[in-house]
């Protein structure tokens, strides 16, 4: 019975990740929310809520660590809390932090240490205001309560002509017999008074350091004071009168009950929303979505062999209901690729809503103050995009702030207002999700880059000369120039740009730099709404096929190799009104083939128009991108492979790196370089991607 | 005898909660979870589209919390809801909140939950059958009681009776509909034993102590058996009375469980029985089991007076029907009923006689 119960346990503990994760989001966000509008006790109530959620699902999986760690906040919370709203606002995030620390620390299977989420001994309780007869304050006595029918047996003593004695005793610590202690102590009392009460009730097989005692007595303090302290056994003796209540009345809560306003608390968590939530991993979609990939695969494959044996079927057979049933069977095919496509789309705000934590903490740790703007967070994305962009997006949000913004008395200084304002929006562009953090910042200045780049060897003075603006800026992604640490100070960016520029590549996305002095510097992020599936044209160059995807192709153009020509070692083609670089695929042809027809497919990347320099078309197709490891294409020219209806392998262009080759190397030079990577690059993956296709 | 299974509705917004509560749930056959929402608003829908019979309700939840919807479900669906409640001061003051709008009954999550998951999963499960097999919510929200005047009366020594009161499901309820009718001067003084689980009884003794004009805490061991005063058993306590030369006083003990439970209703009865013979009243009220049935008995031979709930205004009419059975309650009384009836027998006229029980009549009528 064991084996199934930890199965369950497990899958528990999964569940339970998942959902911390997200009621930590929450929990920033909403102490983010209380830190900015402080007085907000709905706020509150939302906090208070999550830490309850996480508490008991901690403890559902036995997390006890944690449990108890949100069980302490959620005191800390509660409607008489002793804290202001700023500093529970500090205490949310302090908690956040830690309780994810302890999630992932369980994640990993580690038992985290037991952390104080409040740090400062402040406790939340509210102050009992008890009436009860109490001697005056005297060190730890104030903790003794004595009950009622002790309160009234002192009562009574008091009216018999007695005073009624709070004796307060310290054990000696050195003290042989400290169980026999607590009997001397009564034996030695017991001819100067009664002993209404002792505390604690009954003696502790350990023995008892500290005892009070209620003593009726017709003596003198001192002179019961004297009997008390029996030496070697007793350390320290305070003797007091009590102060009697005339009667024993119970203690009055009054006003200080909880109220019921309990059931006003409604405020939703952001996000939670829908009615009908499944969990499920991630991976077992993915292999529906491969299944569904494999299936449009099928399809091809019948539809060619249908293509192939439809000259040799007599007319008058079930023809026409063979091709409805293709039809049919194509058209279902696409909806049930786009609904599992949809499964996998999770809006971008699951990403964004860590962005206001981690701003004000960086604002924080600068000393700026900046305003965090979000528009768009409801764009769909890939999940596994998503997961991925994390890491770069939330680099270039930092340096935004760290670097891009300027501090208040700069801003000012410069006409500005004090406050930085920094936006992360989101939007679709065709087949294409768009993230832009962008700032007001100071800028990024092109001459300054230029110079760095000089000196670090990494391009000459004679090209420093030659580059364009949007050249030049591009050389910010470089390596060798970002994690140069200097680079910080003149640009105000570069702490591992080359990093987002790597991650955003191999996504099949790129990254662009927008920036102008003085107003300020934008980041896009430009990544596929998928990995999966493309629709894409397929074109042939030295007798091969390729696929780029549809959407990135503005126009089609037909020439002849005469057409071509050569401006500043870029071949270009005049097409209507303007001019239009080329990049050529396939090696450049010998003199003589000016009449050889070619096809121009025009590339609108938004910022750049490129045309790419192919052989041939050979039609649209919907392609189910495999991916190719590492190993076997060390180009990022080639983003990955798939295989068409009749077998055929075809490679699937980086159009984001072919640009990026494009402008950053010498256009003359990178026709040839170009079309020889992508050629031998082609062997190897074409092989690759056959084997795995078999 | 089991028909079909009975049909649960989860509404939790934790996803670990709608994963685990089902799970639990389904250990036993005769349980059957037809759906689960993620909040207040959903869980009406559901409600309606499936029809459950019994509703199990985490009250913390975004958007339509858990009380909107069981202020929702009592006014116009009458499917008993079991609270799913932590364990925290807050969470306990919702969690009688809900008991007084009219819950069935509420299973706590300790802070060990995962260590004492069978025997809480067994609580759950026991409630969710008694549940099933009550009338659905008969219960009648309370009125908005604002706290009485006490004319400046405050508990006296000397009270005229010891009423010891034992109850379990549907308790916090029927408690708060009695007690509030006692007046301050109320010259008796009332010792109850509701099974509720530790942390739950002080704040429920304040939230009493609040509606009613006699006063109510939890007790303490040595507090003083007041004429006009409630004392509320603690959670995991036993409770019992005795009489000492300047008082009566209640005193707790931790000892073993009786009838599964502590405290138990039957230790206060013993000790009623034999400290106070016929200055005693054991009162039986809802209640699933038979804890307090024997007490009742020794009440009764030590010749004090014994009153059990009628059934048609119990919620689960397990430990009066015991009661009842044995032989050992002298009257049956209405909840409506239950206040006068003590007022008459702690009253200065008052001669504890064996006139002819007094069926409790009219409750119930909604």
């Amino acid at each position: 019975m064991s084996r199934p119960t930890d199965e369950r346990g497990a899958e528990l503990r999964q569940i339970f990740f998942e959902s911390a994760q997200e009621l930590l989001e929450s929990l920033n966000h909403a102490a983010l929310k209380l830190e900015n509008q402080q007085g907000d006790s709905e706020t509150v109530r939302t906090i208070r809520r999550i830490v309850h959620t996480l508490k008991g699902d901690s403890a559902a999986c036995g997390f006890r660590a944690l449990t108890n760690a949100a069980h302490e906040l959620e005191d800390a919370l509660a409607e008489e809390s002793a804290f202001s709203h700023a500093e529970l606002a500090e205490i949310a995030f302090r908690a956040a932090d830690l309780f994810g620390t302890m999630v992932s620390s369980y994640r990993r299977g580690q038992e985290p240490s037991p952390k104080k989420v409040l740090k400062n001994g402040k406790s939340n309780k509210a102050g009992s205001r008890r009436k009860a007869v109490r001697p005056t304050p005297a060190s730890q006595a104030a903790a003794v309560r004595w009950s009622e029918y002790e309160q009234l047996q002192a009562e009574s003593a008091v009216q018999q002509g007695k005073h009624v004695l709070h004796v307060a005793i310290q054990i000696d610590p050195g003290c042989a017999m400290p169980i026999a202690a607590r009997q001397l102590v009564l034996n030695a009392l017991a001819p100067v008074g009664q002993v209404l009460a002792v505390r604690p009730e009954a003696p502790s097989p350990k023995g008892d350091r500290l005892l009070d005692l209620l003593l009726a007595s017709g003596r003198a303090a001192g002179e019961v004071e004297g009997k008390a302290r029996i030496p070697t056994v007793v350390e320290k003796v305070s003797v007091r009168a009590l102060e009697i209540a005339i009667h024993p009345a119970p203690e009055q809560g009054g006003a200080n009950t909880a109220s019921a306003s309990q059931e006003q608390s409604q405020a939703s968590y952001t996000g939670i929303s829908a009615e009908h939530i499944i969990r499920v991993e991630a991976t077992r979609v993915d292999i529906v979505l491969n299944l569904v990939g494999e299936l449009i695969i099928a399809k091809s494959m019948l539809q060619q062999a249908y293509t192939e044996l439809l000259p040799q079927l007599p007319k008058e057979t079930s023809r026409g209901r063979f091709i409805d049933a293709l039809g049919f069977h194509a058209r279902v095919l696409s909806d049930l690729q786009r609904s599992v496509m949809k499964i996998r789309m999770v809006p971008v705000e699951q990403l964004l809503r860590r962005f206001p934590r981690i701003v004000r903490d960086v604002a924080r740790e600068c000393g700026k103050e900046v305003e965090l703007v979000i528009h768009g967070a409801d764009t769909d994305l890939d999940k596994s995009l998503l997961d991925v962009i994390a890491e770069p997006l939330t680099h270039l949000v930092r340096n935004a702030v760290s670097h891009g913004l300027e501090s208040a008395a700069e801003r000012v200084k410069s006409g500005k207002s004090a406050r930085g304002r920094l936006q992360l929006s989101s939007y679709h562009h065709g087949n294409q999700v768009i993230i832009e953090v962008a700032d007001d910042g100071r800028g990024i200045d092109p001459q300054r880059v230029k110079a760095k780049a000089v000196e670090k060897g990494l391009i000459s003075n004679e090209e420093s000369a030659r580059l364009s603006e949007r050249e030049t800026l591009d050389l910010v992604f470089k390596p060798g120039l970002s994690t140069a640490e200097q680079i910080t100070e003149i640009s105000g960016r570069g702490v591992g740009l080359d990093v987002v520029k790597a991650v955003l590549e191999k996504l099949k996305g790129s990254v662009e730099i927008d920036t102008a002095l003085g107003k300020g510097t934008t980041f896009r992020l430009q990544v596929p709404l998928t990995l999966a599936i493309i629709k894409a044209l397929l074109f042939r160059v030295g007798g091969r096929l390729y696929a780029i995807p549809l959407n990135a192709v503005a126009e089609i153009a037909r020439s002849h190799e005469r057409d071509i020509h050569l401006v500043e070692n870029t071949e270009v083609l005049q097409l209507r009104n303007s001019v239009l670089p080329l990049a050529r695929l396939g090696h450049r042809p010998t003199a003589g083939t000016g009449d050889k027809k070619i096809f121009v497919l025009t590339i609108d990347t938004g910022k750049r128009k490129l045309g790419l320099l192919v052989d041939a078309l050979a039609g649209e197709e919907e392609l189910v991108i495999k991916a190719l490891d590492d190993e076997t294409v060390s180009s990022e020219l080639v983003s990955g492979a798939s295989i068409l209806g009749d077998g055929r392998v075809v490679l699937i262009v980086n159009l984001a790196a072919i640009v990026d080759r494009f402008s950053t190397t010498r256009p003359a030079q990178a026709g040839g370089a170009l079309s020889g990577l992508l050629l031998t690059e082609s062997d190897r993956a074409t092989a690759a991607a056959a084997g795995e296709g078999r | 005898m089991m028909s079909s299974p009975v049909r649960v509705l989860v509404v939790d917004d934790s996803a670990l909660m709608r994963k685990l509560i089902p799970q639990i749930l389904r250990t036993d056959p005769s349980i059957e979870v037809v759906g689960t929402a993620i909040d207040g608003k959903f869980g009406l829908r559901k409600l309606d589209e499936l029809n459950p019979q019994v509703v199990t309700l985490d009250l913390e939840m975004p958007g339509m919390s858990g009380i909107e919807m069981l202020k929702e479900i009592t006014r116009s669906r009458r499917v008993p809801v079991i609270v799913v409640s932590s364990h925290s001061t807050q969470g306990a003051a919702v969690t009688l909140q809900a008991l007084a709008l009219g819950a069935f009954d509420f299973v706590a999550k300790p802070a060990d939950v995962s260590a004492r998951m069978p025997e809480i999963a067994e609580d759950l499960i026991r409630k969710i059958k008694a549940a099933a097999q009550s009338r659905g919510m008969q219960i009648r929200p309370l009125p908005e009681m604002r706290p009485q005047s006490r004319n400046g009366q405050a508990p006296k020594l000397g009270p005229s009776r010891i009423v010891a009161v034992g109850v379990s499901t549907g308790g916090p309820h029927a408690l708060q509909v009695m007690l509030p009718q006692l007046p301050a001067d109320f010259p008796g003084s009332i010792v109850v034993v509701q099974h509720m689980p530790e942390g739950f009884t002080d704040m429920f003794a304040r939230r009493l102590d609040e509606m009613c004009s006699i006063r109510v805490k939890e007790a303490q061991s040595g507090d003083l058996l007041l004429a006009g005063r409630a004392l509320i058993c603690p959670g995991s306590r036993h409770i019992k009375v005795k009489r000492l030369p300047l008082g009566d006083v209640v005193v707790l003990n931790e000892e073993p469980r009786v009838n599964g439970h502590r405290p138990s209703a039957d230790v206060l009865f013993k000790s009623l029985a034999e400290e106070f013979g016929p200055k005693g009243i054991a009162l039986l009220m809802t209640g699933m089991g038979e804890d307090g049935a024997m007490g009742m008995g020794n009440v009764k031979a030590a010749g004090g007076l014994t009153i059990a709930q009628s059934e048609e205004s119990c919620v689960v009419y397990g430990m009066p029907k015991a009661a009842i059975e044995h032989g050992f309650a002298q009257r049956v009384v209405s909840l409506d009923l239950l206040s006068t009836t003590l007022q008459a027998q702690c009253g200065p006229e008052q001669k504890p006689t064996a006139d002819e029980a007094k069926r409790g009549a009219g409750a119930g009528s909604n």
